[in-house]
């Protein structure tokens, strides 16, 4: 090793960190140790040289990277999506480490030259962050600072680890070492590789991880709302079946009452058939879906029904189609037709009487109704409308910026917005001000979502990540992430333990809010979820979307634990049927209180050259 | 390496009047206005999958531009940039004008997606691929076996009782009695396009094939209404809406049927010129229907095997049994060409020199005294030669070496095209037939160029008529005429119009001689397909040089 070659290499060093003290010591020293050979230890001069290649060569990081693209794909299957796992991350922060050292060339050819390892799962992501040209837009891009900021935490098997840091010492890729220490929190898990299930890589969140289980530790009431109609319907009906037995006793007698059980057997499963009308078989079936869901009383005042409205909810209650995976439900769906591409979003009446589309025009269209309902307008306001007097009547400005959701609460009166502010806001019709604000989102709130005991609300937002806020006191009680893409719609479960939400990939997660762990994923969707929505007993799930089809899945089965744990190591949802549509994008899904479901959406034919 | 260049920031600088902006200045900056202008295009997207749609339009870029507070400066006015001009209007040629035709309003319909899971066949649902099997047979299948639960193996059996909607009713009537009625041309391909491209309309194919089916047999002698009736088979055989193969073994006799019918068309005598017109007429429907049949052949052939070869069948019986009418000749025989030339080449090929025995006393003037049936006669032996020309070329074309002129033979020219000329006259037997084919009097003349030049013309003419409907091949109709012309020349040689068959025949052994020096040394280069030399020269025996215009243009070379 020359001495004089080190020498020139540590004074660089130190004057490019700007060392001036140490510099000028160094000077010192050399010239007086110029006479005295010092032995010089080659490790260390090894190092120091390297540095000063390494830094002086941009194309070292494409080299070493690519070094360690080539050793993960060839190692052995059982450690290598493990060891994949790390090759995203460090992609990205290779890229954005010539990005900040001003090697904007290299920078460009380094992302093109890998990008396409990674095109199928984050392409959102990757469009984002190849116009990053410059350490200023790092800075100002909020998903590249969440990244800088922040280490991404990937989970790997003690074996795995040991092979990456063997590999990344044996091959002096300090460079590599360097990126992983720096950026990513790796976390070794004791025991056997993870098999591919779990290989959900989920998305990349610049933000410690290990707020997300303290989240949802949090305690969370998620059963029903006590003395709601369904649970007052229920008493009611099972007093009235109470009532009946009774009195066929009495009529009876003893000796018959073994045949009256038969013939009430048959009876009930003839009337299972005819769509289950008395309220004896009804009592079973709600008490069997929705016993055991502790009742929660609502933190917010409730709104008092009319004797009228309670009478006809009741009856639709009674009414109600029974639904499983063996009996689908009837769709019927509103098509809206020369829309010229300019419906935006569009709603039905829970009775199906009312259409309502919003359009590209801020303007609202309503179709064969009869009662109030609400939509938001285009720009950074929410508006209340009366439909039978075609009227605005309030207007709530608040937000800063696009409502992109509201929805009203279950009982009413409470509505909550979500806005490209990054806020989801609670609201009452009363006040022209938000009663609470909900902050905590990384990027734009897109869509929002009412809990059925009306404590909590659910936000999706574009950071892929969904929410779940206490409305008395807006904390944040949940944290859920796994989506890959924007998060577009959220639907609730009845019983409300259960959330599914749908993103703009196609993929559908069902939520426990309980525990706050993702239960099933669920991919089917080729195109963005539009819209989701439970069944009135919580059996099936309906999801509408960009690829003109209904889709229906059966949650019960899906929640079943599975029998052998190894094989059903992935629950997915069951597809129970894909019902497509004529080029019409289902913008709007949502189940009657007899559990008819609605759909609508605009016909968009493909153009004819 | 970015994809706005620093000279397209020095450009767009100069337009609001910086014109020395300094190199570094440009370069600096060109990565950042590509940032902003991909922040802008991401702020986009999101207004467009907010807005639920699938496609970037402007007014999304728009509304981004608005979200990140941009005012958005109007392009209109520079000269550089592409924009969608608005072109002035001068006012009073605006209130002059008619009013515009309202746009169609927005409008909400219902219909049933799916009732208790499962999907009607109605126009506003997408059409099924196939018959699903319906709930109640899904649900006994679940309940007997739960394995078969992703199989429905049991037989699909489709509801006795058909249910037809009013509409449909109507439809069906409608459509049958524009046809019945033979309305006019527009209002019957308006229907007809309706049956190729309407969905919903699969619980009428029954009662379409049972209707095709009655017609065909009562109607044999209403050529137009046969046309028609095919013109709907075919309209519903390319409706993709509509599964039609359980009802095709309904369709093929009464499409067949019009191919190789004895008789189609009204009965008319044979002198009588109005009679004429429907006797040309069917010779169309027979054309129509054979290429229909090509058309079945192709799209059902690969699910239903023995499709092909029954028809084939059919056809061949029709070809080979020599007490069948010439009608019934000519539509196998067609039907056999549209089958490819493939199938030409199994079925025809090695029947042809019994056929063309069979054929010659009809084609010759002295035996065949009915003019029709002459006409008829010659008919067949057009197609006949077609048929044999468009498998020959096929063949050919496979074999690109044998294209090259090497045994190219300057002194050949003269004796090959008097070949042709003697082998014309002889498989014609009376080039009188021809000018009594399209001159409606037959000429007298005994040696006159002029019969001479008319005569190959429009035996060429002939030939070339079929190329297009054929439409594999394409002879540019330039070659035709210098053939035409080379003939011309030739005919100075003075051939006697009525000529003896003798004469033909000595003549003739002089040509193959003279074609084999072409084809035989080729043939020995061609040991895959030995048979092909041959094989065309017994065929040019047979039918002369009017296979030549079927040999492919490099081909040619090798003759002229």
């Amino acid at each position: 090793m020359e001495e004089e070659q080190i020498k020139n290499a540590v004074l660089a060093y130190l004057q490019k960190k700007g060392y001036r003290q140490a510099e000028l010591a160094f000077q010192e020293e050399d010239l007086k140790s110029t006479s005295s050979s010092f032995k010089t230890d080659t490790d260390i001069a090894n190092q120091i040289l390297r540095y000063s290649k390494l830094d002086n060569v941009p194309a070292s990081y494409k080299e070493a990277y690519s070094k360690l693209r080539n050793w993960v794909h060839s190692s052995l299957d059982l450690y290598k999506h493990e060891l994949l796992r790390i090759l995203y991350p460090v992609f990205l922060h290779c890229f954005m480490d010539l990005v900040a050292k001003g090697f904007q060339q290299e920078a460009r050819s380094f992302f093109q030259n890998f990008k396409d390892d990674y095109e199928t799962l984050h392409l959102r992501d990757l469009q984002k962050l190849e116009g990053v040209l410059s350490s200023d837009h790092l800075q100002e891009m909020e998903l590249a600072r969440s990244l800088r900021e922040n280490k991404v935490t990937v989970k790997m098997c003690q074996f795995s680890f040991d092979l990456l840091l063997q590999y990344l010492h044996n091959t002096d890729s300090s460079l590599m070492l360097g990126v992983v220490n720096e950026h990513i929190n790796l976390q070794v898990t004791p025991g056997q590789p993870t098999s591919w299930s779990d290989d959900d890589m989920g998305p990349l969140l610049g933000k410690p991880q290990e707020g997300v289980s303290e989240v949802n530790t949090k305690e969370i009431k998620w059963g029903m709302l006590e003395d709601s109609l369904e649970d007052k319907a229920e008493k009611e009906l099972a007093g009235e079946a109470e009532k009946a037995e009774a009195e066929g006793k009495e009529a009876e007698g003893d000796e018959a009452r073994k045949k009256m059980g038969e013939a009430g057997k048959a009876k009930k499963l003839k009337k299972d058939k005819v769509s289950g009308t008395a309220g004896k078989s009804l009592k079973t079936e709600t008490t069997s879906t929705n016993s055991g869901v502790p009742r929660v009383k609502s933190e917010l005042p409730m709104a008092i029904f009319s004797e009228e409205s309670e009478r006809r909810a009741l009856d639709d209650l009674r009414n109600r189609a029974r639904l499983s995976s063996s009996a689908l439900p009837s769709v019927s769906f509103y098509t809206f037709l020369n829309t010229h591409n300019s419906l935006n979003c569009a709603s039905i009446s829970t009775d199906g009487a009312m259409v309502v589309g919003g359009f590209a025009d801020s303007s609202l269209k309503v179709w064969d109704m009869t009662k109030s309902t609400e939509q938001h307008s285009s720009f950074s306001s929410v508006r209340l409308w009366n439909i039978p007097l075609t009227a605005n009547l309030v207007c709530y400005k608040g937000h800063n910026y696009p409502v992109w959701d509201v929805q009203f609460s279950p009982v009413g009166h409470y509505f909550a917005s979500a806005s490209h502010d990054r806020t989801a806001r609670v609201w009452s019709m009363d006040r022209a001000q938000p009663l609470r604000i909900m902050v905590g989102h990384f990027s734009d709130v897109d869509c929002v979502q009412w809990h059925v005991n009306c404590n909590y609300i659910a936000t999706g937002s574009s950071d892929k990540t969904v929410r779940l806020w206490d409305v008395a006191t807006g904390e944040c009680m949940r944290l859920f992430t796994g989506h890959r893409g924007m998060v577009t719609c959220l639907s609730m479960s009845p019983d409300g333990r259960y959330m599914a939400s749908g993103d703009e990939d196609g993929a559908i997660m069902l939520w426990d809010l309980g525990s706050g762990q993702s239960i099933s994923p669920l991919m089917g969707h080729t195109g963005s979820v539009w819209t989701l929505d439970f069944s009135c007993e919580g059996s099936l799930l309906a999801s509408g979307s960009a690829d003109n089809s209904v889709r229906i899945w059966d949650v019960i089965g899906s929640l079943k634990p599975p029998r052998i744990e190894e094989k059903n190591a992935i629950r997915r949802l069951r597809l129970l049927k894909t019902l497509p549509t004529k080029a019409t994008p289902v913008y709007s899904l949502r189940f009657s209180k007899r559990n008819l479901l609605f759909a609508a959406g605009a016909f968009n034919p493909a153009k004819k050259l | 390496m970015t994809i706005l260049l620093k000279e397209t920031v020095q450009t767009i600088a100069q337009s609001i009047g910086i014109n020395n902006l300094p190199e570094e200045v440009a370069e600096a900056l060109a990565p950042d206005v590509e940032y902003r202008m991909r922040e802008i295009m991401q702020g986009a997207i999101k207004c467009m999958l907010h807005s639920k749609r699938t496609t970037l339009t402007t007014e999304d870029v728009n509304s981004a531009l608005q979200l990140h507070n941009i005012e958005f400066k109007r392009a209109v006015g520079q000269s550089d940039l592409f924009y969608v001009d608005d072109a002035e209007i001068d006012f009073k040629e605006l209130m002059d004008a008619p009013l515009p035709k309202a746009p169609l309003d927005t409008a909400v319909v219902i219909h049933w997606l799916a009732i208790e899971g499962v999907q009607p066949a109605i126009p506003e649902n997408v059409p099924l691929e196939a018959f699903t099997p319906s709930v109640e047979l899904k649900k006994i299948d679940t309940l007997l076996s739960k394995k078969k639960d992703d199989e429905f193996g049991v037989e699909v059996k489709l509801p006795v009782k058909h249910v037809l909607s009013q509409e449909l009713q109507v439809y069906f009537e409608k459509i049958t009695g524009l046809i019945i009625s033979r309305a006019n041309p527009s209002l019957i391909k308006a229907a007809l396009d309706s049956l190729a491209t309407d969905s919903g309309l699969h619980p009428l194919v029954p009662y379409f094939t049972q209707f095709i089916a009655d017609e065909v047999v009562r109607n044999l002698d209403d050529i137009d209404l046969l046309f028609s009736l095919m013109r709907v088979v075919r309209s519903l055989l390319i409706n993709p809406h509509i599964h039609i193969d359980p009802y095709l073994h309904q369709l093929m006799p009464s499409v067949i049927t019009c191919l190789v019918a004895k008789r189609l068309g009204r009965k008319s005598a044979e002198n009588s010129a109005p009679g004429r017109k429907f006797i040309d007429n069917h010779w169309d429907l027979r054309d129509y229907v054979a290429n229909l049949i090509s058309f079945i052949c192709r799209r059902f052939g690969r699910v239903y095997h023995n499709l092909q070869p029954r028809i084939t069948k059919t056809l061949l019986q029709a070809f080979l049994d020599p007490k069948r009418a010439m009608t019934q000749h000519y539509g196998a025989i067609k039907g056999l060409a549209a089958l490819g030339p493939r199938v030409v080449g199994l079925t025809v090929l090695p029947n042809v020199e019994t056929f063309l025995k069979h054929l010659a006393p009809d084609l010759s003037m002295e035996a065949q005294r009915s003019e029709m049936k002459r006409n008829e006669a010659m008919r067949v032996y057009g197609t006949l030669l077609t048929a044999i020309g468009v498998c020959m070329t096929s063949r050919l074309k496979y074999f690109p070496v044998f294209f090259l002129p090497r045994t190219w033979n300057p002194g050949g020219q003269g004796k090959i095209v008097t070949a042709r000329r003697t082998v014309v006259s002889n498989s014609l037997s009376d080039s009188c037939t021809v000018s009594q084919l399209t001159n409606t009097s037959p000429r007298k003349t005994t040696t006159s160029a002029d019969a001479q030049d008319s005569q190959p013309m429009e035996i060429e003419c002939i030939g070339h008529s079929y190329h297009s409907s054929m439409s594999t091949i394409e002879l540019p109709s330039q070659d035709v005429k210098s053939d035409a012309k080379i003939v011309v020349d030739v005919s100075g040689m003075d051939h006697s119009q009525h000529q003896s068959q003798d004469m033909a025949r000595s003549r003739e052994q002089v040509e193959p001689s003279d074609s084999d020096k072409a084809i035989f040394p080729l043939s020995d280069s061609w040991k895959e397909d030995v048979t092909l030399g041959p094989l065309f020269s017994s065929l040019i025996d047979l039918f002369g040089e009017a296979l030549l215009p079927f040999v492919p243009r490099t081909e040619l070379n090798i003759f002229l």
